[in-house]
């Protein structure tokens, strides 16, 4: 196998990751707004399920299709002394390939950097201690700013700022703890990695916005949900520390691998209305809709699977990738 | 076909202006609110009797000022807003900005300051409503369970 043949599997493994993409990126986009739709119908456990899997459905789609198709194909059916070469259109593709996994690369190790570099200054300034009723240890920092923060990808520690203790009663620093637990439980950290390192349409231009915000804004109300776990009265509670904490002046924006009590670009005002008329129920959703965005995404995977496995498949993806060397 | 030209020719954003008086801006308000609509019909639509004259007076000086456009019908002249009420305020906003940013810097920042505090004061504002509809909810909850 020469070093050629291998560069020119590498350009084109880019170039198509780069056309499958932004084609799956485009759909997505233009279906977004419906998607959003149809997540408000649903409680926010499913609709955070639903949004982060089609934000990452692009990148995963494009990822299979490449590796387990295109470059597969490359491999069978590419005579090895071939002397093609690779045309412009290829190798601008290429390019922007490589340009949008740069820059999301890019942007995940930065923000990556910047959560290490936050979690260092509160263990720097802070101080480790156990509240009343949670388990884990938390990092009370002297800040003038009300902090309530979950730093950490991977093992997160919650940073809370003593003004915040002291401004709330021990019902409201509960609630607002087991906030910031039901994040910690559903990893949002990590989720927010994946979503920063999915790449964007184009090189300067994401175009999943509208989806990330929506996402962002639903994981908010699942933690929320599960802090009140269906009580009212825990959910006036909530809803009061919220108010309270956001009376305590103005946090400064966090790293974006860090959730905040009261992120930015999430309305306290919505959110205090719904923890308001919030309606106990106990009842759990029923099986086919608790494993619809999960049964979507397998369905999906084994379609292509599937269709990768067709004899013909091969041979048109190399006719495909033929095409697109010219 | 002189209008026609100049309208082509003429930028599209509102004229500089000093602040309006209280009479043009009620006029101006009306006109937003109602459309195209001659002396006659904005004299009997003020809460206010004005003398004709009065009206006809601040409607062409509005137009002077290129707040209004005007046509003949019939005899009389039928005036409409050159502008919609919200690029009128944008424009107005952005140059009362401007000209606070242009001064020295003290004017500069007082104006940030002030804005700032007027962004807390609707911050409390917002907060103090959504206390009350705490304390609401709150009670009709305790009422609910209350034998």
């Amino acid at each position: 196998m020469t070093g050629s043949y291998l560069v020119r599997l590498l350009c084109l493994s880019m170039a198509s990751f780069f056309l499958v993409h932004l084609a799956l990126g485009a759909a997505l986009s233009l279906l977004a707004p419906a998607a959003i739709r149809l997540s408000e119908r649903f409680r926010p456990q499913r609709a955070v399920r639903l949004l982060l899997l089609l934000r990452l459905t692009p990148t995963g789609l494009s990822l299979l299709m490449v590796a387990g198709l295109l470059a597969p194909s490359y491999l069978w059916l590419e005579p090895r002394a071939t002397t093609e070469t690779v045309g412009w259109v290829c190798l601008a593709a290429a390019a922007l390939g490589v340009a949008v996994w740069s820059l999301s690369i890019t942007r995940a190790l930065r923000a990556a950097g910047r959560s290490l570099r936050h979690i260092r200054r509160c263990q720097r300034t802070g101080r480790q201690t156990y509240l009343r009723g949670e388990t884990a240890p938390v990092w009370l920092m002297e800040d003038p700013a009300p902090l309530v923060m979950l730093a950490g990808v991977l093992r997160s520690r919650l940073v809370i700022s003593r003004k915040v203790v002291s401004a709330l009663s021990a019902e409201q620093l509960a609630a607002v703890l087991r906030h910031e637990r039901a994040h910690s439980r559903s990893r949002d950290n990590l989720k927010r990695l994946l979503v920063l390192l999915a790449p964007g349409i184009l090189p300067f231009f994401r175009g999943f916005s509208r989806l990330e915000q929506a996402w962002a804004r639903v994981t908010e109300w699942a933690a929320d949900d599960f802090a009140v776990a269906g009580d009212s009265h825990r959910s006036l509670t909530l809803a009061t520390a919220l108010v309270r904490v956001a009376r305590l002046g103005a946090v400064p924006s966090p790293p974006a691998l860090v959730t905040s009590l009261m992120p930015n670009g999430v309305d306290l005002s919505a959110r205090v209305d719904r923890l308001l008329h919030f309606v106990p129920s106990t009842a759990n959703p029923g099986r086919l809709a608790r494993l619809l965005p999960g049964g979507a995404g397998v369905l999906l995977a084994t379609s292509v699977i599937a269709l990768m496995a067709q004899p013909g498949t091969l041979r048109a993806a190399h006719e495909c990738l033929e095409a697109l060397i010219r | 076909m002189m209008r026609f030209l100049k309208s082509i020719t003429v930028e599209r954003t509102p004229p500089s202006q000093p602040p309006l008086g209280h009479l043009e801006t009620t006029v101006m308000d009306l006109l937003w609110a109602r459309g195209e609509s001659n002396v006659h019909d904005v004299v009997q639509r003020l809460h206010r009797p004005l003398a004709y004259t009065t009206v006809m007076t601040t409607l062409d000086r509005l137009f002077k000022k290129g707040l209004l456009d005007r046509r003949k019908s019939a005899r009389a002249f039928l005036y409409s807003p050159r502008w919609s009420r919200m690029e009128w305020e944008q424009k107005r906003a952005g140059e009362f900005v401007a000209g606070f940013l242009a001064g020295p810097q003290p004017a500069g920042e007082l104006l940030i300051s002030c804005l700032v505090d007027a962004v807390g004061q609707q911050d409390e504002a917002l907060l103090d409503e959504l206390e009350k509809k705490i304390r609401l909810r709150r009670r009709e909850l305790y009422q609910r369970r209350k034998p």
